[in-house]
């Protein structure tokens, strides 16, 4: 189902082709990184630390250099030094650690070998003697006064007046606004709440994995899966100390994302052990590796106070939130303070937000990372007020939303954004409506990601027989090469099917950076397009030739190159005609876009949710599911929905069953998918996506990002309707059975209303 | 050329909590040298992670991006994303 | 260590690999045989992503030994499609958009597969339990099991022609 305001009618944008990738997917033949094997290749396995913080007092390799089968074994020492005030040194010590380990999973050597299980043997016989220090697992013990410092040169950033002394706080943000005191004594109802919530993992279906082919001439090959192989390239070359020319990356196809591939962990490793025993390596994570080393989002604290007069108007905001990034600097905090406040009109604000580091994975960015935290609190908060007010809570949020003009956050005024209209998308549903059975409960919630923008190439060859290849150099985690193909087709006129869209290697391309921030159909889309443009420029002075006329005369209609001047009539020239005499008019037609794409436009989405609390176990099914999103213009409506569907099961998951669990030491108890239940496709219904199309003014066909804000609202929209279904409040996540049960018969207790 | 330049709240410490400053200048860079000249540090807060948004366009990375007389200029602190 | 030789089909052709004994069956079929369609998404049965059929059942290959495979019958998602024929499966999982980034796909065909030639005409629940032992991270299910609709729709129609 779409809303629409009246836009321009395509013939291929806004059409669900069969993607161009798609026959190999189902076929089996795709190669995704761990898929790919060199002739003559060794396995690289990685030392991982036991202790979740601990010196490193010596590292010991000659018994497992002397192992059968090994060829090469690394550590930190066969890494160029770092210092603290290095750009990437929380990315260089994180990869490979030198003389601390912070987390448990800590790499800090590895071993290449003929095969994995001699690689296996060979990392186990590596002798480590560590001095164990005091590990720092939870928000209170980094901030307790008498707290081990991860980072001695860890100077609170943002602090005022400026921090003296290192601590656990990496950054402190602050953002206000308005009168807080006046805000809050105009108000009729102040409510004050807290939150807990646990780190989780973006749970990507395919570890990381790569293969590095490193040459006598010192120029390595690494085939990987990543959200961004120039990045791979650069982050890979700054550890070694190398140039980026020495570095090529080859994307293989990527086995889901979701911000936990937005960085880099094995790639140095696997080109280091290559260069020592020359000869390529391949590297594959195990998934409990995957849990241990890798991606989680943060876990938090929140505290929220808000102020509503009677008449529901929101009229002041108090937010303090705490959020670790793991082991080292991240912006949870940050992301955090810049969401909370921002979808509602609050005139008297104040945000304070604290980044903390503790002795756990060094966190990545998670699906509009942040936001759905933030989204938690203020959501359900939000739900309380409108019952407590009796107004229905979507009319509520109606009358706080923001709209086109009004300030966000940060000062700016919004531009067009479509905020109120999936408000009203949702209010319009059948859902919205639906009978409730018993033990049933309904919640809605809203969610704001920003989407960002950043740089992207294109470059568009024709063929000789008319068809066309676009390359880019944006991974496609979600079907992005079907969405460059279809805004090519609608530019050229060409048949989507006659377009082949490619994802080009750091040497076939132009630079582009990571598929995050929801930018691959935004930003490389506007890079396409503007090799599209150029290429008609291109193909119009062909024709004009071919014509014998001005090209001023030519104008490009539907894949053809039409004569609009007053000399007679010529027929129309179509791109195969053009093509086939492309020798003979200048050569072959290539056209490239490249550039910084500004602009990117704010996303809003728009939950209800449904769900069945059995009141004996506490165990939550949910029944019914409608999700509503601004993507501004939808070029694959399918995909735009698979988004949506995607972080709808992702949140309900976040909501329901997903942490991490640590024991005392810090070592963590649930790193598989037995134990780390991520939601399978019994525990959901089917998930109706509402595109809402408000076209963003700053893109060629209106685009916004969409992969990332789905995320956002299921959180609260779970709590909510367990609200509903149970007359409880569940402030920490997740609400698994066992939470929901404790809430049900304490009921009235510390979790009620 | 006077340009209005609102500052995001985070970046208001050299300005005394002042939220909105002249500046003059042709291209954001330029603005920043200004506001540094007036507001002594508020240079290096600009251009450390920060982006504009000018006439509702967000700009990632504004140092020669052109600015119009009468233009208003939010610089706003930098997102990521997943 | 001396290596294990073990002769079975797959997908239809007598087949031969050596292998480890206790190498696992996903392993062998990845590196020994060069069918890499079945994934590892979890190497302890959780995922789904390495599922194949070995004598009419339903399995996770990573929890398969390769020596067991001795004199077997193993199918994999690489022997779905007949000649440039796709499984209605297949095409419907195209069609329908039934996958994102697609790691979990060979997975989900081999088990949905599995599903349909025991039960024709699943309701919208049997299929969600019957794929129960597959995680898709990216999909959310909906289209998924659409998709699985669709071809056991496809499939009964054709059967009945
Ligand atoms: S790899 Fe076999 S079930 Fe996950
Ligand atoms: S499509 Fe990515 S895991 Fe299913």
């Amino acid at each position: 189902m779409t809303v629409t305001e009246p836009k321009p009618s395509y013939k291929y944008v806004g059409t669900r082709p069969v993607r161009h990738d798609g026959l190999e997917k189902v076929t089996g033949r795709a190669r995704f990184a761990a898929d790919l094997n060199m002739s003559g290749q060794l396995h690289g396995i990685v030392v991982r630390s036991p202790h979740a913080h601990a010196r490193i007092v010596s590292i010991d390799t000659s018994e497992a250099e002397a192992m059968p089968g090994v060829k090469a074994v690394i550590t930190g020492d066969d890494f160029p030094a770092v210092e603290p005030g290095h750009r990437q040194y929380d990315m260089c010590i994180n990869v490979i650690a030198r003389d601390k380990v912070f987390y448990e999973g800590h790499a800090l050597a590895a071993v290449a070998a003929s095969t994995r299980d001699q690689a296996q043997a060979a990392a186990a016989a590596v002798k480590v003697e560590y001095e164990v220090l005091p590990a720092v697992l939870t928000i209170d013990q980094a901030l307790a006064a008498d707290a081990p410092v991860l980072h001695a040169h860890m100077m609170t950033a943002g602090a005022n007046p400026p921090a003296e002394e290192p601590s656990n706080i990496s950054n402190i943000t602050r953002f206000s606004g308005g009168e807080l005191d006046a805000g809050f004594a105009e108000a009729d109802l102040v409510i004050e709440r807290e939150f807990t919530t646990q780190p989780v993992h973006q749970g990507y279906i395919e570890p990381h994995a790569c293969v590095a082919d490193t040459g006598q001439d010192g120029h390595t090959t690494i085939w990987c899966s990543s959200q961004g192989h120039f990045n791979v390239r650069s982050s890979t070359a700054t550890l070694l100390g190398w140039e980026n020319t020495r570095i090529r990356v080859i994307p293989a196809e990527i086995g889901g994302g979701f911000g936990g591939k937005t960085t880099i962990y094995l790639e140095p490793l696997a080109v280091a052990l290559s260069a020592k025993a020359g000869r390529p390596v391949k590297m594959v994570m195990t998934r409990d590796e995957v849990f241990r080393a890798t991606g989680p989002a943060p876990g938090t604290k929140l505290r929220i106070k808000l102020g509503v007069k009677r008449d529901g108007t929101l009229v002041a905001g108090d937010a303090y939130l705490i959020y670790t990034n793991g082991a080292y600097a991240g912006p949870g905090g940050l992301l955090g303070a810049m969401t909370v406040f921002e979808s509602y009109k609050i005139p008297n604000f104040e945000i304070e937000a604290l980044d903390v580091v503790i002795n756990t994975a060094r966190s990545a960015a998670y699906r509009a990372p942040a936001a759905p935290l933030t989204a938690y609190a203020m959501e359900t908060m939000l739900d309380e007020i409108a019952e407590e007010l009796g107004i229905d809570p979507i009319d509520f949020r109606i009358q706080n939303a923001v709209t086109e003009g009004d300030p966000s956050t940060m000062g700016f005024p919004f531009a067009r954004i479509g905020f109120v209209e999936c408000l009203e998308a949702v209010r319009d549903h059948p859902n919205y409506k639906a009978p409730l059975g018993p033990n049933q409960g309904r919640g809605i919630a809203a969610g704001y990601w920003f989407n960002i923008g950043e740089s992207s190439s294109a470059t568009v060859n024709l063929n000789e027989d008319g068809t066309a290849t676009v390359v880019t150099g944006s991974p496609d985690i979600g079907g992005s090469r079907a969405s460059m193909a279809l805004m090519a087709a609608e530019e050229l006129g060409i048949d989507v099917y006659d377009i082949r869209p490619v994802v080009g290697d750091t040497e076939a391309v132009g630079f582009t950076d990571v598929t995050e921030g929801s930018r691959a159909t935004f930003a490389t889309g506007m890079a396409v397009v503007e090799a599209c443009r150029r290429m008609v420029v291109e193909l119009r002075g062909r024709a004009a030739k071919m014509m014998g006329v001005e090209v001023d005369d030519i104008d490009w209609v539907d894949g053809q190159a039409v004569y609009t001047g007053s000399d007679g009539d010529k027929a129309p020239l179509s791109v195969a005609e053009i093509t086939a005499k492309a020798k003979r008019t200048g050569g072959p037609l290539t056209a490239t876009g490249s550039l910084e794409a500004h602009g990117a436009g704010p996303g809003f989405a728009v939950h209800v949710c449904d769900l069945e609390v059995d009141p004996e176990t506490g165990v939550v099914r949910v029944v019914r599911y409608t999700a509503s999103q601004d993507a501004g213009t939808a070029i694959h409506p399918s995909y735009v929905e698979g988004q949506i569907q995607g972080g709808v099961a992702q949140g309900v998951g976040w909501a329901l069953n997903e942490e991490y669990i640590y024991d005392s030491d810090g070592v963590m108890e649930n790193p598989s998918f037995l134990d780390y239940r991520v939601p399978v496709a019994s525990d959901l219904p089917m998930i109706d996506a509402i595109i809402v199309e408000v076209p963003n003014p700053a893109h060629p066909y209106g685009v916004r990002g969409v992969g990332e804000t789905g995320i956002v609202p299921p959180i609260p929209a779970v709590a909510n309707a367990i609200y509903g279904a149970t007359g409880c409040r569940i402030r920490d996540l997740p609400m698994s059975p066992i939470r929901v049960l404790d809430a049900i018969t304490s009921n009235g207790g510390s979790n009620g209303a | 050329m006077a340009v209005r330049v609102h500052l995001s709240s985070n970046l208001r410490g050299p300005t005394g909590g002042i939220a909105e400053v002249e500046a003059d200048g042709s291209t954001v860079g330029a603005l920043i040298d200004d506001l540094d000249r007036r507001y002594p540090g508020l240079g290096d807060a600009l251009r450390a992670g920060v982006s504009v948004v000018i006439d509702g366009l967000l700009i990632a990375h504004p140092e020669y991006e052109p600015v119009a007389d009468g233009a208003q200029v939010y610089f706003v602190p930098q997102t990521a994303g997943g | 260590m001396s290596r294990v030789h073990v002769t079975c089909t797959i997908n239809g052709d007598p087949a031969e690999f050596l292998c480890d004994g206790g190498q696992t069956l996903l392993d062998a079929l990845r590196d020994e045989v060069g069918l890499t369609g079945a994934k590892e998404g979890c190497g302890t049965g959780d995922c789904g992503a390495c599922s194949i059929v070995m004598d009419g059942r339903l399995l996770c290959s990573c929890l398969v030994l390769a020596p067991e495979a001795e004199g077997t019958t193993i199918s994999t998602v690489e022997g779905m499609a007949s000649g440039d024929d796709l499984h209605p499966l297949q095409q419907c999982f195209l069609e329908g958009a039934a996958l994102q980034c697609g790691v979990c796909t060979p997975g989900f065909l081999v088990a949905a597969k599995a599903l349909l030639d025991r039960n024709p005409e699943p309701t919208e629940t049997e299929i969600r339990y019957g794929l129960a032992g597959n995680l898709c991270r990216c999909t959310g299910y909906d289209k998924i099991v659409r998709a699985v609709q669709a071809a056991a729709t496809q499939i009964t129609a054709t059967n009945e022609s």
